[in-house]
């Protein structure tokens, strides 16, 4: 790996704000490919995931280098298009009907994008029916759901529902996480995983990709 | 002096009260009509009905209307009937709000004073639910440069008639915790979201501090009309973690809010006001430093963000009185009378043996019951008179 590319990587790790932009300006100067670029963030997503686990970093730091992750992908996307994008597998992500909670899902999605799956990000307050049609539209295997409100879990019942009446269950893996989850919740729900937080999120998801 | 008030500030000094005292914040128009044994107004359909909504909409959009009247007088009319409830049902305390702060920008969307924007919802029951969060309308220096503050700027002299009303009327009963719409942290962000707030604490903290000063000020103000209007506690509604943690490094939070707190709680202690912190989420790590901060008392205590009281009595219960912990999701919504004896018997036990402790729900929810309210009262009557019995 390059300088520039270990700096990127580090830049993000360091929540250095104002550095990845540029770096990834010079890495594209220098002829760096996006999609090593690109893995240089997640590289350094991946720490902060760490530290966050560890208690070093808070949310609002696992925010930031998602906002910085924005920036420096903004100055590759159109390398990205033209190169075409290494992926994991597509997710669908949402939060759930009734709810309009973003910034855990948000979160999750930066998380989940940097460490290499294509994140199909349906957005808040999501019906059954748009979960079902994405899916298969876009081939996933798996779907995240974000529900923050107690009073919104039976939309999680309801998107399951339609999942398993669309004759897709079995090859679709669920997860679920927000503020008022709870294993009990999840086993209610005949969800796959429980995420508590974005970095297990992804643990999850690389998790069922082994499998 | 009312037994309430007496059991409340025993409480919130870390005594040992005549019982375990109890402690309300319900918000929810439902049961609210219910305990008061109310019809209540289909406001609702207001905001449903397809023709009406679209009038509405069309109504509220033209910009000779004058929104602050009829919302004042309905927000007038659910803190008195809310501390009605409260008093009704027995407690010995109350979270009252008075939130003359919304303005609708159509029969979906209302926008609050501080520039957040929400989406309005609605019970099912016919009745207004708590708006939801959808974003912030101040971005950037000159946005809250340009915004209006004459609205803000009215909010201690509305504040006083509302809570003269309250304290004369429920004073008797209640031990009246007044309250703000949002604590500094969460008006910060909110105003503007928080990814955008999380680069502009980075990028343009003295636009986050000039915020912060107005808003200090502004509620500094607030207490002294609290205090005027005879109400004897605040609750400074903050939510400052999530179910893992602070959102901010609590580094971050000191440097940014510790001076302004340190304001806040002063100027109550200063007029006589006990001054009770609120935070939903796992405030293990941040207790401390609401004590440094001058806090009397802590609220939420969340389960379901894995607070346990006895951890957190371990903790800071030297040095801040513990509140609530009663959970919404389950305990006070779906579960049998014995369940709600057994959590209330056992938080009493966990938290309220050196005094200390006020019982309550971690917050308000639709869901909760009427039935499961009074079965948690009840069980404070049986198992919370001093001396304890295990």
């Amino acid at each position: 790996m390059s300088d520039t590319l270990v700096k990127i990587g580090d830049a993000v790790a360091e929540l250095d704000l104002d550095a990845v932009e540029p770096l990834v300006r010079d890495a594209v100067a220098a002829r760096e490919e996006a999609n090593a670029i690109l893995e240089a963030m997640g590289a350094g997503m991946a720490s902060v995931g760490e530290l966050f686990e560890s208690g070093e970093y808070f949310l609002a730091d696992l925010v930031l280098a998602g906002e910085m992750m924005k920036e420096g992908v903004a100055v590759i996307e159109p390398l990205l298009k033209r190169d075409g994008q290494a992926t994991k597998g597509a997710i669908i992500l949402c939060t759930v009907k009734g709810d309009i909670h973003d910034i855990g899902k948000n979160l999750v999605g930066t998380m989940l994008g940097s460490a290499g799956f294509r994140v199909v990000d349906l957005g808040v307050d999501v019906p059954e029916e748009k979960v079902v049609e994405a899916i298969r539209t876009h081939g996933a295997s798996s779907v995240a759901l974000s529900v923050l409100l107690t009073t919104m879990v039976t939309s999680i019942s309801d998107i399951v529902a339609a999942i398993t009446e669309a004759g897709l269950r079995d090859q679709v893996k669920i997860a679920i996480g927000g503020a008022c989850t709870t294993p009990e919740l999840a086993e209610r729900m005949q969800v796959d995983a429980l995420g508590r937080d974005a970095v297990e999120a992804v643990r999850i998801f690389e998790g069922w990709l082994s499998d | 002096m009312p037994a309430a008030h007496d059991r409340i500030l025993a409480a919130l000094e870390l005594r040992k009260p005549d019982r375990v005292p109890t402690f309300d914040l319900m918000q929810e128009y439902a049961n609210i009509y219910e305990i008061l044994r109310k019809k209540p107004l289909p406001i609702a359909f207001l905001f449903s009905n397809p023709y009406i909504a679209k009038i509405m909409d069309k109504v509220v959009a033209q910009p000779w209307v004058d929104q602050s009247r009829p919302v004042d007088k309905a927000m007038k009319d659910y803190t008195y009937d809310r501390t009605a409830a409260s008093a009704k049902m027995g407690y010995d305390s109350a979270w009252v709000g008075y939130h003359p702060v919304w303005r609708y920008l159509s029969s979906k969307v209302v926008r609050d004073i501080y520039g957040r924007c929400w989406d309005v919802t609605l019970d099912g029951k016919g009745n207004v639910g708590t708006p939801m969060y959808r974003r912030g309308l101040i971005s950037s220096p000159s946005d809250w440069k340009d915004w209006n503050k004459k609205d803000l700027l009215c909010l201690p002299e509305k504040n006083y008639r509302m809570f003269s009303l309250v304290q004369k009327d429920f004073g008797n009963r209640l031990f009246v915790f007044a309250t703000f719409t949002g604590g500094l942290f969460e008006l910060t962000w909110q105003c503007m979201g928080f990814e955008p707030f999380c680069v502009a604490i980075r990028r343009e903290k003295e636009f986050i501090r000039r915020m912060i000063g107005f808003y200090t000020d502004l509620y500094c103000i607030m207490l002294e009309a609290f205090a005027e209007a005879g109400v004897p506690g605040v609750m400074y509604p903050n939510d400052m973690a999530y179910r893992s943690g602070p959102m901010l490094n609590p580094k971050v939070f000191e440097e940014l809010y510790g001076e302004s707190l340190r304001r806040l709680t002063g100027t109550a202690h200063a007029l006589d006001l006990k001054i009770v912190i609120h935070s939903c989420g796992n405030v293990y790590s941040l207790l401390p430093w609401f004590a440094d901060c001058g806090f009397d008392g802590v609220h939420a205590l969340e389960p379901t963000a894995g607070v346990e009281l006895a951890q957190a009595k371990e903790i800071i219960g030297d040095r801040l009185c513990l509140i609530g912990n009663i959970d919404v999701t389950h305990i006070l919504v779906s579960a049998t009378k014995e369940e709600v004896f057994e959590t209330v018997h056992r938080a009493i036990q966990d938290a309220g043996k050196a005094g200390g402790y006020i019982l309550g729900p971690t917050n308000s929810h639709p869901g909760m019951t009427v039935r499961n309210l009074r079965w948690m009262v009840e069980a404070v009557e049986k198992y919370g008179r001093y001396p304890l019995t295990g």
